[in-house]
């Protein structure tokens, strides 16, 4: 009697992990095809100090409108974030962010380290395959140089793009160095599975320069500055003490 | 033209027409923020705006990374929550032209009260309320003319002998920012018992010296330097009260021992940059210290029976050898500048001369600094400052 219960029951079971999985197939299917064709380049625009890092992502024609996409930047310690300016500016805007830590926006680059932004692009623009992320960015000044260098590069790795729809709930079958839990949404409330999409084309990450002080002038400058400041400060106080009231 | 600047500087008509021009601008500034990538209103506003917001929602102001002023600033700017973004740009520009009306009243004071000299007062004055710079500066949103207002207003009071009234006002804008500490020198100076001629004669120096320092103790000193010191202190004692040790260290500490190594107008700025880290790091901070130190002694010993003339000083050498600068610095004294104007003997080209060397500064040190070429060149032009101060 036993035996005849429990077969029926294994039995219903695997038939409807079989359904489940059908649906589940359905659902997630496209995803590991969107790993084929979907690319994501960053450019850099603008010049100085504080610049613009543009990311353009095209989506697989086939990637269904009811996706979320999510960018995940891993930025060095040579550039910071503003929060109050990305917050000043967020109705300009059609994506949202959300940054992992505290920004200190003065310290400089060598007394801090990099940090993560998750930003959350909308699908419903005007050509929903193809995003244009542009965030503000700016530069930290840096250690001076020992080696009488007057740059110092600074490289901006792209993006990772991740991809997740309501319906595809269970990622098990998908490769599991693809799928990563991050924040769902911007407002960092809950914790979603996403899958991560290895583009086919590998973007090297870009590189540009901020200027650095030259170290081994340190000599020099010290002695020409305070050398010019007391010559400064003996003249204007021989004058006033001649000219005195 | 000169029917046209005799028209321009009549009273109401000056002031209605520098206040008309400073509506205006906050009007433009308004609609480029709105249309255009580079925006009209400063950073410092939006700061300011920030930290109000923190302090109509309950917090410490502090919240606001990078606030670095008195909380008085973010109490009188809650109106930009409640009442409309606008409002701190109004409150600005107002005593942007409050500064130019104590202008002409100091210089009324000053000697300039005849009918003619009267007109010259209004000429002067216009160099304030007519000048662009101070119109977009408080336009823009920076509150520079609230400090201008509040250390015209202490000169006024002490021309006109309204102790009470100075001492409140001082103690007030030492509170909001603390460079007119250095003001005290040759305040304690002007008001200090004036010495006899027989006393000047004495041949004992160490009787000279007691007689020196008895002069400063005196009803008036005294009145004036514990109302200021109260006013000062009690604001401190409240606010440290409300949030702590932060708004010592924001409001105070932090400009104290400020050692900023991004680009700045001191001709310190490569130096500190380069020794940042360094072990003698400390000691070239006090180096650089020093000139400042001596200067301010020397001016205020020189020059302390014209004080408009020597808190000019004051501020120009605190400025120029200060181990931060930035452009909003520059305001603390071309406020004073109109006051002391007219008892410059400059000629008029020596005059324009001096304004174009201090444009041309300006000039290039912002397109330097700004477009971020090497930092050697950085070094060029503050030394090249330092020179032309």
């Amino acid at each position: 009697m036993y035996i005849v219960l429990f077969s029926m029951v294994t039995c219903l079971s695997t038939c409807y992990c079989l359904i489940d999985d059908g649906k589940n197939e359905k659902h997630c299917g496209p995803l590991k095809q969107w790993f084929e064709s979907t690319s994501v380049s960053v450019e850099i625009g603008k010049k100085g100090f504080h610049r613009e890092v543009v990311t353009t992502v095209e989506l697989s024609p086939d990637v269904v409108a009811e996706v979320n996409v999510l960018l995940i930047y891993r930025w060095p310690r040579g550039v910071y974030l503003d929060p109050y300016q990305l917050a000043a500016e967020s109705d300009q805007r059609d994506w949202q962010i959300l940054l992992n830590s505290d920004i200190d926006l003065e310290v400089p680059a060598h007394k801090t380290s990099g940090f993560v932004t998750y930003v959350y692009p909308t699908l419903d623009g005007p050509s929903p395959r193809l995003l244009k992320v542009t965030i503000p960015i700016h530069g930290r000044y840096s250690e001076p140089s020992f080696i009488g260098k007057t740059f110092t590069s600074v490289n901006i790795e792209p993006p990772e793009l991740l991809l997740r729809t309501e319906k595809c709930m269970q990622l098990n079958n998908l490769d599991p160095h693809n799928v990563m839990d991050a924040p769902c949404t911007a407002d960092n409330s809950s914790t979603c599975s996403w899958v991560k999409i290895q583009c086919q084309q590998e973007h090297a990450p870009v590189s540009f320069q901020f200027p650095v002080g030259d170290r081994t002038l340190v000599m020099p400058v010290c002695g020409g500055t305070l050398l010019v400041t007391v010559i400064c400060c003996v003249a204007l106080s021989k004058y006033m003490w001649k000219h005195h009231i | 033209m000169e029917r046209l600047i005799l028209k321009l500087t009549e009273k109401h008509v000056l002031y209605t027409t520098s206040f008309a021009i400073r509506l205006a601008l906050v009007a433009y500034g308004d609609y480029q923020d709105r249309t255009m990538a580079v925006k009209y209103t400063d950073i410092d506003y939006h700061v300011f705006t920030d930290a109000a917001r923190f302090i109509t929602e309950g917090q410490s102001p502090y919240n606001r990374s990078t606030y670095r002023y008195t909380p008085l600033l973010a109490w009188l700017l809650t109106p930009n929550i409640y009442l409309s973004m606008v409002f701190g740009k109004i409150l600005f520009i107002v005593c942007d032209v409050l500064s130019g009306l104590l202008i002409y009243r100091i210089l009324c004071l000053r000697g300039l009260g005849s009918e003619r000299s009267l007109v010259t007062a209004r000429r002067v004055s216009s160099l304030w309320l007519l000048n662009p710079l101070p119109m977009g500066v408080s336009s823009r949103g920076n509150a520079e003319s609230v400090m201008a207002a509040l250390v015209l207003g202490t000169l006024l009071c002490l021309e006109g002998r309204c102790l009470m009234r100075a001492s409140i006002l001082y103690g007030l804008s030492v509170h909001m920012k603390i460079y007119p500490v250095t003001y005290a020198l040759p305040i304690a100076l002007s008001l200090r018992t004036p010495e006899t001629r027989a006393e000047n004669t004495e041949r004992w120096q160490w009787r000279r010296f007691i007689r020196f320092i008895g002069s400063f103790l005196n009803t008036e000193l005294f009145l004036f330097a514990s109302v200021a010191g109260g006013v000062f202190c009690m604001l401190t004692a409240l606010f440290y009260y409300m949030y702590g040790w932060q708004f010592l260290y924001e409001t105070y500490l932090y400009h104290l021992t400020r050692r900023d190594i991004r680009h700045n107008f001191s001709p310190y700025f490569y130096m500190l940059y380069l020794t940042a880290d360094g072990a003698w790091s400390q000691w070239l901070g006090l180096a650089a210290f020093l000139p400042q130190l001596i200067l301010l002694l020397v001016a205020s010993w020189a020059f302390h029976p014209d004080l408009a003339f020597s808190c000019f000083l004051h501020t120009a050498i605190f400025v120029s050898f200060n181990k931060v600068c930035t452009s909003q610095y520059f305001l603390w004294y071309l406020c004073l500048l109109p006051v002391v104007i007219p008892h410059l003997s400059l000629s008029l080209n020596q005059g324009v001369g001096l304004l174009l060397l201090w444009f041309a500064g300006q000039v290039i040190l912002f397109f330097v600094l700004h477009l971020n070429t090497t930092s050697d060149m950085h070094r060029i032009i503050a030394h090249y400052k330092l020179h032309r101060d």
